[in-house]
């Protein structure tokens, strides 16, 4: 819609009836005197000077720490998995040397009573446990 | 706006920038905005010594503060917001100074409209004002910028920092009010 048919769309009798002067006046020279009267009361200031365009650097730099931030949180992250899993590979030989070893010591261990009723009771169950899942 | 042959947008902000033209520039930017500046604020303020002083300000704070401008936007738009906000500041001031609440409409300021030796308008020029000053504040810059200056309401959406569309609103419910104002008197 031009800026045309929009003013016609707002008209309005009455505003048309009264018109644009507002009937409000100036003194005589009023702008002169004033643009004249207002240059020499400017206070001084100190004016910074401004870049008007920033370096490419500048422009830039926001990016690069972006993409640095993201490359760092993916390498911890590779750091992080990479060691989880050399972890539980050590964790899982030990576990299994200390199975066999279990299984081969057990019942010397138990007849030393170096274990108590608890223990012996837990190892008893986890036999059996293991046996029934056995095929 | 007014304009000058003479006035160079680009170029008096350039000027504005530098230590040694920016006060020369300044003077630039009063000449030719003094006048467009000053009929916003009368518009407002009603009364020509009280908007003489409000656009004294507003030169004054733009003036101060011209490092903060930094050419996003035109520079009428950043004498227009000052302009706006001191102009509003100034009402309140007054209010407070009447004992009337910020809450109320600005009606207050027509009451001595006919009185003011700056104003030769008719009775119905001054139940105009008077219909204008009883808008919401918003409502009555939206009008006056538009009716008076016939602004863009694009322009007037940068000024705002309101859509075109709500502006649109705000113009047709002004109006509509002030069509009311006059049925209701007479």
């Amino acid at each position: 819609m031009s800026q045309t048919d929009v003013m016609k769309q707002e008209k309005s009798e009455i505003l048309d009836r009264i018109g644009k002067d507002s009937g409000f006046k100036t003194p005589e020279g009023y702008f002169d005197e004033f643009n004249s009267r207002m240059t020499a009361m400017l206070p001084d200031v100190e004016i910074t000077k401004v870049d008007e365009k920033p370096s490419l650097w500048v422009t830039v730099r926001p990016y690069l720490y972006m993409a640095a931030m993201f490359a760092g949180v993916w390498c911890m992250m590779k750091v992080f998995t990479g060691f989880k899993q050399n972890i539980s590979t050590e964790q899982r030989v030990s576990e299994i040397a200390t199975g066999i070893y279990m299984d081969n010591n057990a019942d010397e261990f138990i007849m030393s009573g170096g274990a108590s009723d608890y223990d012996i009771m837990t190892y008893e169950d986890s036999v059996m446990m293991d046996t029934e899942i056995e095929p | 706006m007014a304009s000058r042959q003479t006035y160079d947008e680009a170029a008096v902000i350039e000027r504005l920038h530098h230590q040694g033209t920016a006060r020369e520039a300044f003077g630039e930017v009063i000449a030719h905005y003094s006048s467009t500046l000053y009929w916003q604020i009368r518009r407002m303020v009603i009364d020509h010594d009280d908007a003489n002083d409000v656009l004294q300000n507003t030169f004054l704070k733009a003036w101060t503060s011209i490092d903060n401008f930094r050419g996003d936007a035109k520079l009428s738009t950043w004498l227009y917001k000052i302009a706006i906000n001191e102009s509003i500041t100034f009402i309140n001031k007054k209010k407070v100074q009447n004992n009337i609440s910020l809450d109320d409409d600005d009606s207050f300021l027509v009451n001595t409209l006919e009185s003011d030796r700056w104003f030769d308008g008719d009775e119905i020029q001054v139940k105009l004002q008077r219909a204008i000053a009883s808008l919401p504040e918003k409502q009555r810059l939206v009008f006056n910028m538009r009716y008076y200056d016939e602004m863009k309401y694009e322009d007037m959406s940068q000024i705002l920092g309101t859509s075109t569309g709500a502006l649109k609103a705000s113009y047709h419910h002004a109006v509509k009010k002030i069509e009311s104002f006059f049925d209701e008197q007479d």
